[in-house]
This record gives structure tokens, C-alpha cells and sequence, in this order.
């Protein structure tokens, strides 16, 4: 070890066995069963996502992983997601494990009425999946500017407005709602059945090949069990900080893949008698990738332990969205400036890494945002 | 120096704005309103094209004797900025920017009298079948193969990212006619009178935004006749340096169009809120960020319209390579800023809505339905016609011993 380090401890950034173990389990499952025209195939199909390899994250223990042991969940850590959610990434899993786990899950988790826990053993065991009803448009990037409003009404609520991007929210068994106590009230969540009065659904597929839906509330009635939280700004900012954290792994994951396919690619493909990776703006692109990449990978090792430990701020999750939403799409372009016309292509993966990044961006808000509200005081 | 801003130019203007407000179809509109690529939706394209060429007004850039309009420069420009004032589908540009100037000047009497009617009135289509699995930048390694026998040729191999091919009537390409000497020797250029010959097969390739744009075309002993050459046989490459003149540049202003992608980027801003309070447009970096934006496009103006005056800028040999270059990226730049306008709105996969005539609503606002296609397309820009890392080595070529 270097003279300078003596006497100080050594902060540890490596996974544990556990981990390496659930990230190799995962890995193995879906370089197995999820390469990349199987993946196309799915998303071409008519159905949403695959029910078998949602069967098989219940199996792997992944639907359960975040909730606590007292909720029947196993209590995994934010650092468990993050060891297996890059491999999300390079195999662009359209499976709404954020969404339903992550975000939805984490909100039932985290309610304070306990009449709707056992929705929890229901995610948790694949049976049922849920939507995360939360973003009016231009990235919603914090609860603040929730429009949506629930007025009460008799022992209820009724909720008007619209979500938009709600991922899995046509074939949702519930929604989670994020919705303002009145026009100027506080945000509260409220759980609101698939099935509810005044639900007027939109759905589509996005760009990244996830189902989604825009959902328009016209005076959809529930009841006062139906309330989750009745004043949720704080926990949904936990809440969705630990969703971007993982989204942020699966947009690492799709980054190496991006890195290795290109650095491959350019040493293979000639053209002038030589590769074009032997050309120095070619060859100066694939190193600025690269430390992109390396930059994006430290950025996500450090939040992830800083989160791991409780200790994470407001600030580091700006730091982390606006670092990897800018350098994921710095990379991706690249990656398809290299491979020329067939970067261009619907055909070959690369379009398909980039269009994750480019979701991964625009999500609770983009890195213009972020990198501007670091700058504020 | 002086710029013209007299009365007659002002009528001019109004004119064009009157025809381009009266003449186009619902259909042509939509199309226009919906065009996220260089190249416009086929079927209402030449539609258009047809109705500007009854107008007179199909090839501005042309010699006036082959039927172009004989506007002077500051007409011509007038003309760029109403079309896109009015979203209208730009014209093909591979038949009337490319082969049809190249007849102009290189081709055959017999050439221009058969050819260049039809495709000034948008009768037929041209696909540039140029590119070849291994031979992208490094065109002049192309391999596709064409033996003469007899009056004709027999030609082997295939093309790619053929745009428009799946579409087109017609092809002018380029085949390898011998293999000795240099790469660029052995080179001929050829025009088919007609994509349907026995042996030929386009296969079209789906593109980033979920449509068909480029194709493949395989030749399996495919006879054309020689009729079509231009120039002499193993001449071709120089025939196809003197078309990549007008593929580059000079013909048509783009700043017109940045202008309207700008204009339009404002537009949804102005009702889009901003995470910061207010509306996006009052956002001090999004101002920022797009006047930037609008001043590169003002100095882009500013070039063209030097260079369409026949200013030296012009004459500079590296003046395509710059211009593709300024142009292609601005394109992207501008793609980028509405693309993160739109933000979560353009993250819906909306080919049916984008279809012309599907009559599907978009799930949000018309912009938020072009602007993913748009900014997906538009990273071709500095790949086709020439990649910018190449244009880059040529301009600083043409400076090496200056
Ligand atoms: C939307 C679109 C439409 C097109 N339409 C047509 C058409 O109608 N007809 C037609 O014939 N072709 C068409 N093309 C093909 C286009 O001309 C080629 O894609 C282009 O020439 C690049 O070739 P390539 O795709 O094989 O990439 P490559 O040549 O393999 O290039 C890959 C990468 O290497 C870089 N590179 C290559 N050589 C060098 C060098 N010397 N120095 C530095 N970097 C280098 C390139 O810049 C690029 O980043 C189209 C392409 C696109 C994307």
C-alpha cells in the first residue's frame, strides 16, 4: 500500500460475495435467455414484457429484494440493486422491475396505513405488478410541481388530472398516485385499482421498447383506505432518488455494452486498407468514450455506497442524474457516429442502447436540469 | 455591398407566401408538418413537387433553359425562407440536387432530352446507388461489378443505404468496370432507366425511427444498357466528384430550415412549464442554449447567402466540405434542443401517428411527436454524404501547403 494511505481506513468500494453472487446469477439468467433478438422479439410481440422472466426475477429473489424482512421482502440493500441492475442495461430488459419494485413497491412500503401491505407479498412474488403514477410531463423533476390534485369527498378522495410515461400502466394490477391535497396542499400517494371509474388509459411502447401509458383521471372516486401517504414529498424524493440510483445502473450497464460493441467494431471494420479505429478521430472518440464511461462508473460506485450509507443528499443525486445523463448520451452518439450507416439502423443494438439513455435522461429530470439546480446556491 | 430589400422583392415574397398558403393539399401539409428526416414522406412529396413544377417552380437552382426559374440570388433565398415559413415537405433532393444538374452539365444530348423532363415534373424518381457493404468512406474501393458484354452491361453485387430505393423508378450508381491501376480508375458511372430488371431486388432497412428509409439492392447478373453511362468508361469517379459538388452544397440554402426548427423549439416552449417555475421559454439557460443556436444559424445564413452571390468564400476548394459540415451539425444541434424540450413527451414510439393520413391523434402535442424521429435521423447527418471526420481531413487538407 502507498505511504500515503497508511493510517487511514480504506473506504470499500467492492461488492460483496452476496452480491457478486446475485449479480452473477442474473447475469448468467439473462445472457441465457435474453440476448438481443430475443429481446427484440418481445418487444415486437403484443405482449408488455415477458411473464417468464418475471417468474424468474420472483425466482431470483429480485421482486422481493427491496422490501424488508418484516414486510416479507428480504431486506436487500440499494447496493443489491445496483450489483445486478447493470445487467438491466446491456440486455435492455423491458421488464418494469423499477417501476413496479423500485418505485410503486417502495411507496406501499412506505405508507403508514397498513391496509394495503399485502400488496407488497403480491409484488414481491411476481403476482401482481404496479404502476408509478407520478409524472405530469417535462420530467417531472421533483414533487413540487405536481399539478395533479385529490380533493376529498365524503370518507374519500377524488382524483382529476393526467400522468403521463407510466410505465406498465396499461397492464398494471394497481396504481400508485402521486396527487396534490388540493390545489396548493401537500403531495399525498393514493393507491387506485386498475379497474377504477374515470381511468382513461393511453397506452404505447416507448422508444426504449417499455409499455407505458398516459393515464387521465376524471374524477376517479377512492376510498380512505386508499391513501398511502398524506404528505409523501419526502419519501417520494428517497423513493425516487433509489429508483435513479438503479435506473442510473442499467444506464452504466448499457454504456459498457455501447463501449465494448464500438471499441470492437472499430477495430474490425476497415475502411482505407485500415481499421477505422486506427484513425485519431476515430481512435480519439473511442478514448473519450471511454473516460466518459470510467467517469460514469466511479460516479455510480461512490453514489451507491453514499445512499448504502444513508448519508446521500439532494446534491449528490443532481450530481449523479446530470453526470450520467450527459455522459450516456455523449457515448451513445459516438457509438453511432462510429458505426456509420449501420449505427443508423433498427437492426443492430446500437440505436437501442442509445434510445435507453435517452429515456434514462429525460426521467425525473434531465442532466440540464440537474447540472443547473447544482449550480443554485 | 448592398442587400436588396426593395419593393419588388417584397412582392416577390408575398407571391410565393400566397401560392404557399392556396396550393398544397391537406395531405402535402401533414406531410410537411411531419417530416422528421432530410427526406420527406415519398407519396405527398412528389405530389408537391408536381404542383411547384406546374408553377414553374420545381428547380429554382437550374439553368433557366432547362427549366429553372432564372430568380436572382436574393429571390432564391426569399423562395427557401417561405417554404419553411410554411412546413412544407423539401423536394428530393437525389433527382433534381443531383442527377439532374450532373446531366446538365456531363450528360448526353439523348441523356438530357430523355431524362431531365421527367424528372423536373416529378414523373420519375432517381435512388443514389453509390455506398456498398465495405465500400462507405472509402467509396472508391466499391466492388460492385459490371462486364460489358454486347451493348450492355451485366452487373454483380449489391448497394446499401439506397434511400428511397423502395420508392424510386430510376438509379444512377456507380460500378466497378476494371481492377487495374488505381481504386479510382476502374470506376463507371451508370444511369438504370428503370430498378424492376430481371435479377435485381431491393430489400428496404428499417431505420432508428422505426421506418424505412435506405435499402438494399442486391444485382444478380443483372443486364442494363450502356446507353446509360456518363462519361467514358473507368472515367466514373470523376463524374462523381463533379456530382458530390452539388450533394455538398452550394445549391440550397438550410439555414431556412434551422430558422423553423428553431422557431418551432420556441414555440413548444412557450407552453411547456419549466421544472424552475414558469414557462421553459423564460428559462435563462434554455434562452442561452437556443440563442446560441440562433446565432450559429444566422452566421450559416450569412455564408450561404455569400455564397449563392458568387462571393469568393464560395470558391474556396474547401467550401462544400465546410458547408456540409456547419450545416450537418447545426442540424443535429437544433434536433438535440427540441428533443429536450419535449423531454418525456418524446419518449412515446408513435409510428402510426406519424404516418401521413393514418388520421391518429399524437398522444401529446404534434412537436412532441416529431421531435424523437427528428433528433434520431438527424445523427446520420454527419455520417452521410461524406462522414464529418472525413470532411474535416479534407478541409485541412486543402489548407496543407497553402
Ligand atoms: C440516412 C442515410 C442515407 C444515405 N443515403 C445514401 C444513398 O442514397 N445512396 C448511397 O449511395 N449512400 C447513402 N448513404 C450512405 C453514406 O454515404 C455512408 O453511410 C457513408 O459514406 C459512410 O459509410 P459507412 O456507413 O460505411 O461508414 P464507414 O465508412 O464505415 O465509417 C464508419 C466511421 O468511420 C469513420 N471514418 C471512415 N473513414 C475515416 C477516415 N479516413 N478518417 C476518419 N474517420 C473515418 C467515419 O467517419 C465513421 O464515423 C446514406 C447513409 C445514411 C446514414
Amino acid at each position: 500500500m502507498h505511504a500515503l494511505w497508511q493510517g487511514l481506513e480504506l473506504m470499500d468500494f467492492s461488492f460483496s460475495q452476496e452480491q457478486e453472487m446475485l449479480r452473477d446469477s442474473v447475469a448468467r439468467y439473462l445472457d441465457k435467455n435474453y440476448d438481443f433478438d430475443a429481446r427484440q422479439a418481445l418487444v415486437s410481440s403484443a405482449a408488455p414484457w415477458s411473464a417468464e422472466v418475471w417468474n424468474q426475477f420472483a425466482e431470483l429473489g429480485l421482486l422481493a429484494l427491496p422490501f424488508s424482512e418484516d414486510q416479507g421482502g428480504l431486506g436487500g440493500s440499494i447496493g443489491d440493486c445496483v450489483a445486478f441492475a447493470q445487467s438491466f442495461g446491456k440486455h435492455l430488459v423491458v421488464e418494469p422491475y423499477v417501476s413496479s419494485i423500485m418505485l410503486a413497491g417502495a411507496a406501499i412500503a412506505a405508507s403508514d396505513n397498513t391496509a394495503n401491505l399485502d400488496w407488497i407479498e403480491k409484488l414481491a412474488s411476481g403476482e401482481a405488478v404496479a404502476g408509478f403514477a407520478y409524472e405530469e410531463g417535462a420530467g417531472t423533476a421533483h414533487p413540487g410541481l405536481i399539478k395533479m390534485v385529490a380533493e376529498p369527498s365524503g370518507d374519500g378522495f377524488v382524483l382529476s388530472g393526467e400522468k403521463r410515461l407510466v410505465l406498465a400502466g396499461a397492464d398494471a394490477d394497481i396504481l400508485v398516485v402521486a396527487a396534490r391535497m388540493g390545489a396548493a396542499g401537500p403531495v399525498a400517494l393514493f393507491l387506485v385499482g386498475k379497474d377504477a371509474d374515470g381511468l382513461n388509459v393511453s397506452a404505447y411502447t416507448t422508444i426504449d421498447g417499455r409499455s407505458a401509458a398516459n393515464i387521465r383521471f376524471d374524477a376517479v372516486a377512492v376510498g380512505a383506505d386508499a391513501m398511502l401517504l398524506a404528505d409523501a414529498s419526502e419519501a417520494l424524493e428517497q423513493i425516487i432518488a433509489k429508483a435513479i440510483i438503479v435506473q442510473g445502473a442499467e444506464a452504466v450497464g448499457a454504456m459498457d455494452a455501447l463501449l465494448s460493441l464500438t471499441a470492437e467494431y472499430a477495430m474490425t471494420r476497415k475502411q482505407f486498407g485500415t481499421p477505422i479505429g486506427t484513425f485519431q478521430s476515430i481512435a480519439h472518440r473511442l478514448a473519450d468514450m471511454k473516460i466518459a464511461y470510467s467517469k460514469a462508473l466511479a460516479t455510480l460506485t461512490y453514489t451507491a455506497a453514499l445512499a448504502n450509507s444513508g448519508a446521500i443528499t439532494a446534491r449528490d443525486i443532481s450530481v449523479f442524474k446530470g453526470q450520467l445523463g450527459k455522459m450516456g448520451l455523449a457515448i451513445g452518439e459516438s457509438a453511432i457516429q462510429i458505426h456509420g450507416g449501420l449505427g443508423l439502423t433498427d437492426e443492430l443494438n446500437i440505436g437501442h442502447y442509445h434510445k435507453r439513455l435517452l429515456a434514462f435522461d429525460a426521467q425525473f429530470g434531465d442532466h440540464s436540469y440537474h447540472l443547473r439546480k447544482l449550480g443554485q446556491r | 455591398m448592398n442587400i436588396d430589400f426593395s419593393p419588388e422583392l417584397e412582392a416577390f415574397r408575398a407571391e410565393v407566401a400566397t401560392f404557399f398558403a392556396t396550393a398544397p393539399t391537406p395531405a402535402i401539409r401533414e406531410a410537411g408538418r411531419k417530416t422528421t428526416s432530410v427526406f420527406a414522406p415519398f407519396q405527398e412529396c412528389m405530389e408537391w413537387h408536381k404542383t411547384l413544377f406546374e408553377k414553374g417552380w420545381a428547380a429554382p437552382h437550374w439553368p433557366k433553359e432547362y427549366g429553372g426559374t432564372g430568380w436572382s440570388v436574393e429571390q432564391r433565398f426569399i423562395f427557401a425562407e417561405e417554404y419553411r415559413k410554411a412546413d412544407l415537405p423539401p423536394l428530393l433532393p437525389q433527382s433534381l440536387g443531383m442527377v439532374g444538374p450532373l446531366l446538365i452539365d456531363l450528360g448526353t444530348e439523348e441523356q438530357k432530352q430523355r431524362y431531365l423532363p421527367t424528372i423536373l415534373n416529378g414523373d420519375d424518381f432517381w435512388a443514389q446507388g453509390y455506398s456498398e457493404p465495405g465500400s462507405g468512406s472509402d467509396l472508391a474501393s466499391l466492388s460492385c461489378r459490371a462486364e460489358p458484354d454486347g451493348d450492355d452491361y451485366i452487373i454483380n453485387g449489391s448497394k446499401i443505404w439506397t434511400t428511397y430505393a423502395h420508392h424510386a423508378n430510376r438509379m444512377f450508381m456507380l460500378v466497378r468496370t476494371s481492377t487495374e491501376g488505381k481504386k479510382q480508375q476502374g470506376i463507371t458511372f451508370l444511369l438504370l432507366d428503370r430498378v424492376d430488371y430481371p435479377g435485381m431486388e431491393i430489400r428496404p432497412i428499417v431505420g432508428l425511427d422505426g421506418f424505412p428509409e435506405q435499402c438494399e439492392v442486391f444485382f444478380d447478373n443483372v443486364r442494363v444498357p450502356q446507353s446509360g453511362r456518363v462519361g467514358e468508361e473507368n472515367d466514373g469517379w470523376s463524374v462523381a466528384k463533379h456530382l458530390l459538388k452539388h450533394e455538398r452544397g452550394g445549391g440550397s440554402a438550410a439555414s431556412p430550415t434551422l430558422v423553423r426548427y428553431l422557431e418551432r423549439a420556441r414555440e413548444a416552449a412557450a407552453i411547456i412549464a419549466s421544472p424552475f417555475g414558469g414557462v421553459l421559454a423564460d428559462d435563462p439557460v434554455f434562452q442561452r442554449d437556443i440563442g446560441e443556436l440562433e446565432a450559429d444559424v444566422a452566421s450559416l445564413a450569412h455564408f450561404e447567402k455569400l455564397a449563392i452571390s458568387g462571393h469568393s468564400i464560395a470558391r474556396d476548394p474547401s467550401f462544400p466540405s465546410m458547408n456540409k459540415t456547419i450545416n450537418s451539425e447545426l442540424v443535429q444541434r437544433a434536433s438535440v434542443i427540441m428533443n429536450q424540450v419535449s423531454g418525456v413527451g418524446g419518449l412515446a414510439r408513435q409510428l402510426e401517428a406519424l404516418r401521413v393520413g393514418s388520421n391518429v391523434e399524437p398522444l401529446g402535442s404534434e412537436f412532441d411527436l416529431i421531435s424523437m424521429p427528428l433528433y434520431l435521423n438527424s445523427r446520420a447527418t454527419t455520417i452521410y454524404a461524406g462522414s464529418n471526420e472525413v470532411q474535416r481531413d479534407l478541409i485541412a487538407r486543402t489548407m496543407a501547403g497553402a
